[in-house]
């Protein structure tokens, strides 16, 4: 089963979803439809650019052995639902119902290895 | 009033720090051998995590009034994910963490308890 | 061509970026260390503004925001400002951003 799939699958996961960096195709599984998921990965996509930029500045500053640079991705915690990213995967959870360690363990696990040039 | 001590006994726990909400850094704990970190790297990052929680607000503004779906506004934290470390905040305090060890889940509760709004 | 814009009361430096960020020219005062640093830095924030209006248009439901023209972010003392791939280092006391902005938007079609 692909990454996003899994994630789809996880419980209080209610959509998982990839986009391309270019901003030009995106897939999403679970329960927001397409024009949502369309608009939920142009959000992520627009956060993910602007972390990148600065987590650059960020590693200008960080001594050897600073393990926050490069960026790997971000969490947004509301008061019900949780968005997590890594790399170019998004997932939106249920923050009663299922677990960020489990997800973001999981993202973090399946894409170790993804590139980090944004293309 | 924060309480550091208490955030850095959280697993992985490499600081625990406070900001103001121009992200400019109050107060801070390294823990020994958390290597590369210092006050600048914190301040820049607390000024990384203020600019992020600013247009995720707006973004969950823009989501909850376009789909009804209400649930992410306001924003309770902001976290930057790194490849070994993470940093966690909420209101006007945060952690980094080691990926390997953290419980993020503990940590966005322990910055509820012991954190500064 | 861009040096014209250095010829602007307040332009410090003058930078021009591929899309992909790498560096294409520049000069004023910054070294080349400088002038590459902040071309890489107008194409990711380039890249940023261009997210956040897709946002913005998306919210809003507004034509007239996609795609960006240009971008200032002004400072006390200094301002950068750019238009499409030229950016340029002012200083908020001499410069016009008006007139800046307008030769920036002239630079862009060159």
């Amino acid at each position: 089963m692909s990454l996003i799939g899994e994630l789809a699958a996880m419980p209080g996961v209610i959509a998982a979803g990839e986009y391309s960096y270019r901003g030009d195709r995106y897939v999403c599984k679970g329960r927001l439809d397409d024009e949502l998921a369309r608009k939920a990965s142009i959000m992520c996509r627009a956060t993910t650019m602007g972390l990148h930029m600065q987590a650059g500045i960020l590693g200008g500053f960080c001594a050897e052995g600073c393990g926050l640079v490069p960026a790997h991705g971000w969490v947004v915690r509301g008061p019900r639902y949780t968005v997590c990213v890594v790399a170019n995967v998004f997932c939106f959870i249920d923050n009663e119902a299922g677990s960020l360690d489990r997800v973001l363990g999981l993202m973090r696990e399946r894409l170790a290895d993804a590139p980090a040039d944004l293309v | 009033m924060a309480n550091l001590d208490a955030l850095l006994e959280l697993p992985g726990a490499r600081a625990a720090f406070t900001f103001n909400d121009r992200g400019e850094l109050l107060d801070h704990r390294i823990v020994d051998g958390a290597e590369g970190l210092d006050a600048k790297v914190l301040d820049l990052l607390c000024h990384v995590c203020v600019a992020n929680t600013a247009i995720a607000t707006m973004q969950a503004r823009g989501w909850e009034q376009m789909t009804g779906m209400q649930g992410f506004y306001p924003i309770e934290g902001f976290g930057f994910v790194g490849l070994e470390w993470a940093a966690l905040t909420r209101g006007h305090c945060g952690v980094v963490l080691d990926n390997a060890a953290a419980d993020y889940e503990a940590a966005y509760r322990a910055l509820a308890e012991h954190g500064a709004e | 061509m861009i040096r014209r814009l250095l010829a602007l009361d307040g332009v410090q430096v003058v930078c021009r970026f591929r899309d992909d960020g790498a560096f294409v020219d520049g000069m004023g005062l910054l070294d080349v260390d400088g002038l590459r640093r902040l071309a890489r830095f107008a194409h990711d924030y380039k890249r940023m503004v261009q997210g956040n209006a897709d946002q913005l248009a998306m919210f809003t439901g507004m034509p007239g925001w996609t795609p960006p023209a240009g971008w200032i972010v002004r400072g006390t003392r200094m301002s950068v400002c750019s238009v499409a791939n030229v950016v340029c280092l002012v200083d908020n006391a001499e410069a016009s951003l008006t007139e800046v902005m307008q030769a920036l938007a002239e630079a862009a079609r060159w």
